[in-house]
């Protein structure tokens, strides 16, 4: 127990040394003020930001396409990947198509979606979707893999219907690798808005960033940064944490 | 005769690429959204000595990013994954960064370092170090303990450990990381260069989509995805040359460990 708290005093040394650096380096001169404004400059740009009504509009352009192309892309995801992995058939003529595009970068494709779609709404919610769904296929092909056979022969031959397997036996097994599945695909999806934004767009989050950096406006800069750090680490967490309690109650 | 699997994938790519030629061919979709395949072959096959030019300030952006992405990314994974308490202390840490959209960095960095190829090798160094770094930490774990305590008891001492055991134990995990890290070195670089730059295929991506010029924009992404799909068929070559070379290692192992 006394480890275990030691090891959790000294990680929160190391993010609290990263910050003080952070605040005395510019502060001494050891960087330039301009290029790494002090932390204390940054946290006061960002409650500048959370007070300034003109915010809000850009935050919540982001947060509600990456929410779209969130419930899209998952649910659509874990169908296809499930429907995919239940054919025997099936799974030998896509699994292999879906790891090789999994593998191949999804960013080079934006302007595609430009030339489609144009640069509002339509177009970010589709690469954010397009971004995200093969990820999404993977773990449900995980998902699928990870349910037992012998669980699913004791259910059959006690007389399960296909809804008690379904329910019973299926969704305990795959909750897990399901939660990874929300956790991962929201990475992906949220990394693929801001890109999108900050590529082409008239507003959200990453256009402010894009212009703040071409602006040299280095405080706001990295207050939206620490902003968007924090929403997807506080995000990460607790999809984790809600991991392991399920892994912990499975046994 | 019954299809198998490969061939309805065959089948599949080919009508994919049919298609691509054929419905914007027959009007069916505007060639501002899809330009044909020939016509975006014929582009880049017109334009080769742009598409050269640019391809070696992209390919030299790659390589140098490359080496201080999976220099470091697996240097400290080595560090991190061999010691108990640096892994408790440093992995949970490296696992939540890994959550952070780092493409919000970029802007910073053309802040600091200009549009020029700095800020591109910067970028996509940290986009790949952070895949590689827990990739080998993990792969550090999964190597046989019997191997350390060995050597240890043998007088190796934490150095020769690390060098002699620690190395050569994880070079398929540090393949597979270089795998993972070098495909995200490529897209850091590429994407940099679509956001802001003066040179490069993303520049050309970029400004040929301003142009309205779809064949171009076409052309410069096969481009790309030939890059990324070249690197990964040369790393899936070392994996498969040092898999006999790991399984030749292991069969003394046993040797040894049975005497």
């Amino acid at each position: 127990m006394l480890r275990f708290r030691s090891i959790w005093f000294a990680r929160l040394a190391i993010i609290l040394a990263f910050f003080a650096l952070w605040e005395i380096a510019p502060r001494v001169g050891l960087m330039n003020e301009r290029l790494l404004p002090p932390l204390s400059d940054v946290i006061a740009a960002l409650i500048g930001l959370l007070g300034s009504a003109s915010f809000y509009p850009h935050l919540g352009t982001t947060l509600f396409q990456t929410l779209l192309a969130f419930l899209i892309a998952v649910p659509a995801g874990a169908i296809l990947g499930i429907l995919i992995a239940e054919n025997r058939f099936a799974s030998e003529v896509f699994k292999p198509l879906v790891f090789f595009i999994f593998s191949i970068p999804k960013s080079i494709f934006l302007p595609m979606f430009i030339l489609a779609f144009g640069i509002g709404l339509t177009q970010k919610v589709a690469f954010g979707v397009f971004s995200t769904i093969f990820i999404v296929m993977m773990t449900a092909f995980a998902a699928i893999a990870s349910v037992k056979e012998e669980h699913l022969r004791v259910a059959r031959s006690y007389g399960a219907s296909t809804m008690q397997v379904v329910l019973r036996v299926y969704l305990p097994s795959m909750t897990p690798v399901l939660l990874e599945a929300v956790r991962l695909a929201m990475i992906f999806n949220f990394t693929g808005i801001l890109l999108a934004e900050m590529y082409a767009s008239r507003r959200g989050l990453g256009n402010l960033i894009g212009t703040w950096g071409m602006s040299f406006q280095l405080d706001q800069l990295l207050a939206a940064i620490i902003l968007i750090s924090g929403l997807s680490i506080v995000f990460n967490e607790t999809i984790r944490a809600l991991e392991l309690r399920l892994e912990h109650w499975r046994g | 005769m019954r299809m198998t699997p490969a061939h309805v994938r065959w089948l599949l790519l080919l009508v994919l690429l049919v298609l691509w030629e054929a419905l914007p061919r027959a009007g069916v979709v505007p060639t501002l959204f899809l330009p044909t395949l020939s016509g975006s072959l014929l582009a880049l096959w017109q334009d080769k000595a742009e598409y050269f030019a640019n391809l070696l300030v992209t390919l030299n952006e790659v390589l140098i990013a490359l080496i201080f992405a999976c220099g470091g990314g697996v240097l400290l994974g080595l560090v991190i994954g061999a010691s108990g308490v640096m892994r408790r202390l440093m992995l949970p840490l490296a696992s939540s960064l890994f959550a952070v959209p780092l493409v919000v960095l970029y802007p910073l960095f053309t802040a600091w370092f200009g549009i020029g190829s700095e800020s591109k090798i910067v970028f996509a160094s940290v986009y790949g170090l952070l895949p590689t770094l827990l990739g080998t930490a993990a792969g550090v774990q999964t190597i046989d303990h019997h191997l350390v305590t060995v050597a240890a008891s043998m007088g190796a001492n934490r150095r020769q450990q690390i060098l002699r055991v620690y190395v050569p134990a994880t070079i398929p995990t540090v393949l597979a990381a270089l795998r993972i890290g070098g495909a995200l070195v490529i897209v850091g670089v590429v994407v940099a260069e679509m956001l802001t730059s003066s040179a490069g295929i993303g520049f050309l991506i970029s400004r040929y989509r301003t142009l309205l010029d779809s064949e171009n924009v076409f052309a410069a992404i096969l481009l790309v995805l030939f890059l990324a799909i070249a690197f990964d068929a040369i790393v899936q070559f070392v994996e498969r040359r040092t898999a006999g070379w790991q399984r030749s290692g292991q069969g003394t192992g046993d040797g040894a460990s049975f005497a």
